[in-house]
């Protein structure tokens, strides 16, 4: 089953809270206009982004070597991507000329994937965020790399130059996540999910949460005719003989519902029940 | 929503909309003394020093029913007008808020023991659960002795 995507993806989370969702950069007739930061508090700001470049196998050895013809490439991408982020506002139009207190590049050969990852941290006290100055870094970073590599390797493609956090300011902070929000289940508020029927008598077992991780699956059917004792001890037994990953659920601490209801070891089972199996609760 | 209590439950992935903070429920009516609204927001330090969000699981069904519980519970015990609860799910980060839940009544006393009662059975009760995002990698949360001598309180 699919989890159920957050509405609010952190992606454009920032711009969601209150009524911000608006382009900062343009007027209320919808000219460009650069933003009055004059009245805004100064507050520490910090932001990292990422990007790389792809290029051949072989290319990138003699990277990782210092045998191309232009030197020492790693050193002159690293120089650049200072340089550029120093240089950001006369660029990009509307941003402001900021003083950084710190620009940082890190560089990640990858054999793996055949890529240079760039990471550029760019850091000041001020009234306006950092992240145009750390995506112009590793927008010239990663175009440096392409001009050093050049004579042997035309076929390189600069892609995922991305915001990865950034931190201070009005808007909150923001962290870029890989991983899709868990949720658990797909049923209903209120409903509690038959899902397809059994032929014969069984139960529908939920695992959740950090369970469902340690058992490595988020539900199963038990036939009731597998069950030497129909309760909750019996369904423990049968899931553990099966598979040996279901022995946590014989640890104190996990907690079971029957449809919904906390239930302990000796509860009985019926026909179409739902049963979950938990770890303790950790909401609020 | 029980018809007989002013008893409200909500789990959503959304921000706490303006309405969420209590003042809805003295509005329109004279009879209501005292608002009490607590807020529970994500902290950047739990269990790892540097935690940039969490990511909140819950039972969808079970959620709902042990919050209207909880809500029936306090009403039994307090001389309530109204009672909120307010939970989010799904990803947040620092500084967000995570749970709100208010209670009306004639008199501030009730209200906050409602309020303080409500958060005590939601942490041990209700079945949600919190998987932190650090700079060391994602974990469940772990539960809190505390938490449970919290809700004993309430028990004698």
């Amino acid at each position: 089953m699919p989890a159920c995507p957050s509405r609010i993806t952190p992606e454009w989370r920032d711009d969601m809270e209150g009524e911000n969702m608006q382009l900062t950069h343009l007027d209320a007739h919808g000219k460009a206009s650069m933003v009055d930061v004059g009245e805004k508090g100064e507050t520490r700001r910090e932001a990292i982004a990422s990007g790389r470049i792809v290029m051949q196998p072989e290319t990138l050895a003699l990277l990782a070597d210092g045998a191309l013809p232009k030197g020492d490439v790693i050193a002159t991408a690293r120089i650049a991507g200072i340089q550029a982020a120093k240089r950001t506002h006369e660029l990009i139009p509307l941003c402001h000329s900021l003083a950084l207190s710190k620009v940082a590049l890190e560089f990640d050969v990858d054999a793996l994937n055949n890529c240079v990852h760039v990471e550029a941290m760019c850091r000041l006290t001020g009234r306006t965020g950092v992240e145009m100055e750390a995506l112009t870094a590793v927008s010239v970073a990663c175009l440096t790399l392409y001009d050093m590599c050049k004579a042997v390797d035309k076929s390189m493609r600069i892609d995922a130059v991305q915001l990865e956090q950034k931190s201070g300011g009005q808007r909150g902070d923001y962290q870029r996540r890989v991983d899709a929000p868990i949720v658990t289940g797909d049923s209903v508020a209120r409903e509690v999910s038959l899902g397809d029927r059994c032929d014969s008598p069984c139960v529908r077992v939920k695992f959740l949460a950090e369970l469902r991780e340690r058992v490595g699956e988020s539900e199963t059917i038990v036939a009731l005719d597998q069950l030497d004792n129909c309760d909750v001890a019996g369904l423990k037994a049968t899931l553990t003989a099966r598979n040996g990953a279901f022995e946590v659920l014989g640890e104190r601490r996990v907690l079971c519902a029957i449809n919904q209801v906390m239930a302990n070891d000796s509860a009985r089972i019926t026909d179409e029940d739902e049963v979950a199996f938990f770890p303790p609760v950790t909401g609020g | 929503m029980d018809v007989h209590k002013d008893i409200r439950v909500s789990v959503q992935h959304e921000p706490f909309s303006s309405a969420d903070d209590g003042s809805e429920l003295g509005r329109g009516r004279t009879d209501i003394g005292a608002v009490v609204c607590f807020t529970g927001l994500v902290r950047d330090f739990n269990e790892s020093p540097d935690v940039t969000g969490l990511t909140l699981e819950h039972y969808p069904g079970m959620t709902e029913r042990t919050l209207e519980d909880i809500g029936r519970e306090a009403w039994q015990r307090w001389s309530l007008k109204a009672v909120r609860i307010v939970h989010r799910v799904g990803y947040m980060a620092p500084g967000d808020g995570i749970v709100r839940v208010s209670a009306a009544s004639t008199h501030r006393r009730d209200a906050f023991e409602a309020c303080d009662f409500i958060m005590d059975f939601l942490k041990t009760r209700a079945p949600f659960w919190k998987k932190e995002h650090a700079g060391s990698g994602d974990y469940w949360v772990k539960e809190r002795a505390t938490d449970y001598a919290d809700a004993d309180r309430w028990e004698s």
